[in-house]
C-alpha cells in the first residue's frame, strides 16, 4: 500500500526507511544495506536514481513517493495500491510514475491505483471501477469508456450544472474578485476565483478534497491571507471549519469554554475587562439545550464528546454569533444520520434568516439538498464538472 | 487527598534518603519539620522561601498556560533584581515611602523586558523559546557579575556587589530574628491577581485558548502572537518582580550569588501545582517548607551542604512522581486523542 499521505520518517535516511519497512526479526543487530538491497536492485530496473543516504524529509515528494513504492517493492508484493499517488506530482513525475506502473503490471503484479483525475485514470488503466458512497456503482474496460462516461457514474446521474443566477435577490454580502490564495508549502491554492454570495442563499461548492478548497474557505473566513485579489466580508462572519478537532474546538478545555470564545464580546457577558462566571455559564447552559449537545455538564472536557455533539459545539458557537456571513466546510463529516440532519436544517435555517452561506462539501447530496447555487472547484478554480476533466 | 498522600510518600522517601546518607532518621525527620514549621522561626522561614518561588513559579504558570514555555525564569529574576538595584541606586534621597514601589515596578519592568527579548525573537525570527529562554538566563548571570564589578558596584570597589540598600528602604520585616518580610504579601496578593486574570477575564480566556489550541485561536481570529507576547511580558514581569522582592525584602544587595535558582525552581513548583494559581500557591508553601526544614538540617547535623541538594532533589521528584501517580489512579483510562 502506498498511501496519499507518506509514511515515511523524515529524520530518516532513504536507505533506513527502506530497513524499517522490511527489518522484520533482526534479531538486535541491523544491517540497513542488506536489508535495503532488493530495494536498490528494483530501482536499477525501474530506471531511478536514488539518493541513498539522504534524509527522507529533504527529498523532493516524487522522490519521496518512490522511496515508498521501493518500500512495498522490497517485500516482493504481488498486490499494489496506490492512492491519489498523483496529487503531489508535477506531469513528468506522474508520466514517469505510470510508465513504471505498466512495467509493474506487465511483470504480472496487480495495481490498484485510487485517483480522481478521469484524463489519468483513462490514460493508465486497463479497467476502472466508479465508487460512489461505498458502493460500486459501475465498472468497465479503460477502452470503452470515455471521461464523460465516467463523470455520469461518479455524480450519479445528476443534470450537469448550471451556476444558476437565481440567488432570491438579496443583498450582495460577501464579493471575493479575482482572488489568489497560497497553501502552506506556498504554492498556489486557489487561482484567481471570484464569487458573490448574497444574504439568504447558499451558495455550494462541491469537489474532490484537496483542491483549493480548504485555501479558499480560509481566505474567505479571513483566517488566511490573500495573495492577490480582494474578498469584501461583513465583520459578522462565522466559519466553521473542516477539522473540527484541530481548527474548531480546544479539545481539554470545557465545554462552556469552547462556547465562551463565541461569547467573549456579548455586552452581557462582559464586566470591563471581566467575564461574568454566572451569566457565561448560563448562557453556555441555553445553547447546550437549544442545540441538544448531549453533555452532563457545561465544565466538562469537549474532547470527551462524540463527534455529533463536538460538531454542534462548533456550529452553536458560530451561530449564536448571528454571522451575516457563514463559511461551512464538511459540516457532516464523520457524523450520524442524526446529527448530519440536525446540521442541516440549522444551515437552512440561517439562510433563512437572512444569512448568506458558502458551503464547501465533498459530499454530493449535500451539495445538491443545500444549495441554491453551486459549482465545483478542481485544481484552484471553479469548474463545471466534478472530476475536473474537459469533457 | 493527593496532597495529603502525597507527603506520606514523600516522608518515606525522604526518610530512605537519609538513611541511605547514614542519618538518624527520626532525628533527621524531626530536624526538617522543626526548620520548617517551628512557630518561632520554621514557619516564618517557610513562608520567607516560599515568596520568591511562588512569584516565578505564577510566572511559569501564566506562560505555560497560553502555550509559551518560557524556561527563562532565572535570568528574568535576575534582571529584575538588577533593575531594582539600578532604581535604587538611581534614588538618591527621595522619600523612604517612594522605594518600594519604584524597586517593585522596576523589578516588573526589567523581568518583562528581558522575556519580551526572547518572545520577540521567537515571533520575528522563529527562535524557539526554550532555547532562548534558556540563553538568556546565562546572559543575565553575566550581565549581573559585570554589573557588580562595573557600574553598581559598591562605593570601596573592594568586592563584587552593590552597596547596600538602605533600611529604611528594605521591606519591613514581619517576626524579629527571621528574614520574613512584608514581599510575602505582594505573593500573596499576585497568587489572587492571577487567579483572576486567568479565569474570569476575557484577556485570560483568549490566554488559555491560545495555549490550549492555536488553530482554534486562528480560526476564530483572535490575535495569537499578541496574546503570547503579553503571556511572556506578564511571566518575565512576575519573575522580575520575585528578583525585586527578595532583593529589596532579604539580600538588600545584588552580587554573583544573588541567585539561588529561584527561576529554575519555579518549573517543578508550577508544574505541582497544575498550572492552577491557587495551587500554585499551595505548592511554593510546600517546596518553602521543604527548603527551610533541610536548611535547618544541614545546621545540625554534620552532613554538610552538599547533600542538601540531593535531599531537595529528589523530595521534588518522589512529589511529582507520587503527585502522577496519583493522577493515574484516579483517572485510569485516558484514551489518546
Amino acid at each position: 500500500m502506498v498511501h496519499q499521505h507518506f509514511m515515511l520518517v523524515p529524520e530518516f535516511t532513504a536507505r533506513e526507511n527502506i530497513a524499517l519497512a522490511t527489518m522484520g526479526n533482526t534479531r538486535g543487530v541491523l544491517h540497513p544495506d542488506e536489508l535495503s538491497r532488493t530495494a536498490q536492485t528494483w530501482a536499477k530496473k525501474l530506471g531511478w536514481e536514488l539518493p541513498l543516504d539522504t534524509k527522507a524529509g529533504r527529498m523532493p515528494v516524487g522522490v519521496q513517493q518512490r522511496i515508498e513504492i521501493l518500500k512495498v517493492l522490497a517485500l516482493d508484493s504481488q498486490v499494489l495500491i496506490l492512492d491519489e499517488p498523483t496529487a503531489v506530482l508535477s506531469p513528468a513525475e506522474i508520466a514517469d510514475l505510470f510508465r513504471v506502473l505498466r512495467q509493474l503490471a506487465g511483470e504480472g503484479r496487480t495495481v490498484i491505483l485510487i485517483a480522481h483525475k478521469l484524463s489519468e485514470v483513462l490514460s493508465v488503466a486497463d479497467r476502472v471501477v466508479v465508487l460512489r458512497q461505498g458502493r460500486k456503482v459501475a465498472e468497465a474496460a479503460a477502452a470503452d469508456v470515455d471521461a464523460a462516461q465516467l463523470e455520469t457514474w461518479m455524480v450519479g446521474g445528476r443534470d450537469p450544472l448550471q451556476l444558476a443566477e437565481s440567488h432570491g435577490g438579496g443583498e450582495v454580502v460577501l464579493e471575493a474578485t479575482a482572488v489568489t490564495v497560497l497553501g502552506d508549502r506556498g504554492s498556489v491554492a486557489v487561482d484567481g476565483i471570484g464569487l458573490e454570495c448574497h444574504a439568504g442563499e447558499v451558495f455550494g461548492i462541491g469537489g474532490v478534497d484537496g483542491n483549493g478548497q480548504l485555501e479558499l474557505a480560509e481566505a474567505l473566513a479571513g483566517v488566511r491571507p490573500v495573495s492577490e485579489g480582494q474578498v469584501r466580508r461583513p465583520d459578522k462572519t462565522g466559519f466553521v471549519p473542516q477539522d473540527r478537532r484541530g481548527d474548531g474546538l480546544a479539545l481539554d478545555l470545557s465545554v462552556q469554554e469552547n462556547l465562551a470564545v463565541g461569547m467573549m464580546d456579548d455586552h452581557g457577558l462582559r464586566f470591563g475587562p471581566f467575564m461574568v462566571p454566572a451569566r457565561l455559564r448560563a448562557s453556555a447552559q441555553n445553547l447546550v439545550s437549544e442545540f441538544s449537545i448531549k453533555v452532563a455538564d457545561v465544565r466538562d472536557r469537549v474532547g470527551g464528546l462524540s463527534g455529533g455533539n463536538q460538531q454542534k459545539v462548533v456550529v452553536s458557537r458560530v451561530l449564536n454569533q448571528n454571522p451575516e456571513l457563514l463559511v461551512v466546510m464538511n459540516p457532516t463529516r464523520g457524523l450520524d444520520v442524526r446529527a448530519t440532519d440536525f446540521v442541516h436544517s440549522v444551515i437552512k435555517h440561517a439562510a433563512a434568516n437572512g444569512a448568506a452561506v458558502v458551503l464547501f462539501t465533498t459530499d454530493l447530496d449535500e451539495l445538491d439538498l443545500l444549495s441554491d447555487r453551486k459549482t465545483y472547484m478542481s485544481g484552484g478554480t471553479f469548474t463545471q464538472t466534478m472530476g475536473g476533466a474537459t469533457v | 487527598m493527593r496532597f495529603v498522600l502525597s507527603s506520606i510518600g514523600m516522608v518515606l522517601i525522604l526518610a530512605l534518603t537519609f538513611a541511605a546518607f547514614g542519618l538518624d532518621v527520626g532525628k533527621s525527620l524531626a530536624l526538617v519539620a522543626q526548620g520548617a514549621f517551628d512557630p518561632a522561626y520554621g514557619w516564618p522561614t517557610t513562608l520567607t522561601r516560599a515568596t520568591p518561588l511562588c512569584l516565578t513559579a505564577l510566572g511559569v504558570a501564566v506562560a505555560w498556560r497560553a502555550g509559551t514555555y518560557n524556561i527563562g525564569g532565572e535570568g528574568q529574576y535576575l534582571v529584575g533584581a538588577l533593575a531594582a538595584a539600578a532604581c535604587a541606586a538611581g534614588l538618591g534621597g527621595a522619600s523612604p515611602a517612594l522605594w518600594a514601589p519604584v524597586l517593585l515596578l522596576g523589578g516588573v519592568a526589567g523581568g518583562a523586558a528581558w522575556a519580551s527579548l526572547a518572545t520577540w525573537a521567537w515571533l520575528k525570527r522563529g527562535v524557539q523559546l526554550v532555547v532562548s529562554t534558556i540563553l538568556l538566563n546565562f546572559i543575565a548571570v553575566e550581565l549581573v557579575a559585570f554589573t557588580v564589578r562595573g557600574p553598581l558596584q559598591e562605593p570601596t570597589h573592594a568586592r563584587p556587589m552593590t552597596a547596600a540598600l538602605p533600611n529604611s528602604a528594605m521591606l519591613l520585616q514581619l517576626v524579629r530574628g527571621t528574614s520574613l518580610h512584608t514581599g510575602v504579601f505582594v505573593a500573596l496578593v499576585a497568587v489572587v491577581a492571577v487567579w483572576v486574570f486567568v479565569a474570569y477575564t476575557r484577556q485570560g480566556l483568549v490566554l488559555r485558548i491560545v495555549g490550549a489550541n492555536p488553530r482554534l485561536a486562528r480560526t476564530e481570529r483572535l490575535p495569537v502572537s499578541k496574546s503570547q507576547f503579553l503571556a511572556m511580558a506578564i511571566s518575565g514581569g512576575l519573575c522580575g518582580l520575585a528578583g525585586a522582592v527578595e532583593f529589596s525584602g532579604v539580600t538588600g544587595r545584588l552580587s554573583d550569588g544573588f541567585s539561588q535558582n529561584w527561576g529554575f525552581l519555579a518549573i517543578p513548583v508550577a508544574l505541582l501545582g497544575g498550572l492552577e494559581p491557587l495551587w500554585v500557591g499551595v505548592s511554593a508553601l510546600y517546596f518553602g517548607a521543604l527548603f527551610a526544614g533541610t536548611e535547618n538540617l544541614t545546621r545540625y547535623t554534620p552532613i554538610g551542604n552538599t547533600v542538601v541538594p540531593v535531599v531537595q532533589a529528589t523530595a521534588v521528584l518522589a512529589f511529582l512522581g507520587l503527585g502522577k501517580l496519583m493522577q493515574r489512579i484516579r483517572r485510569p483510562v485516558e484514551e489518546p486523542a
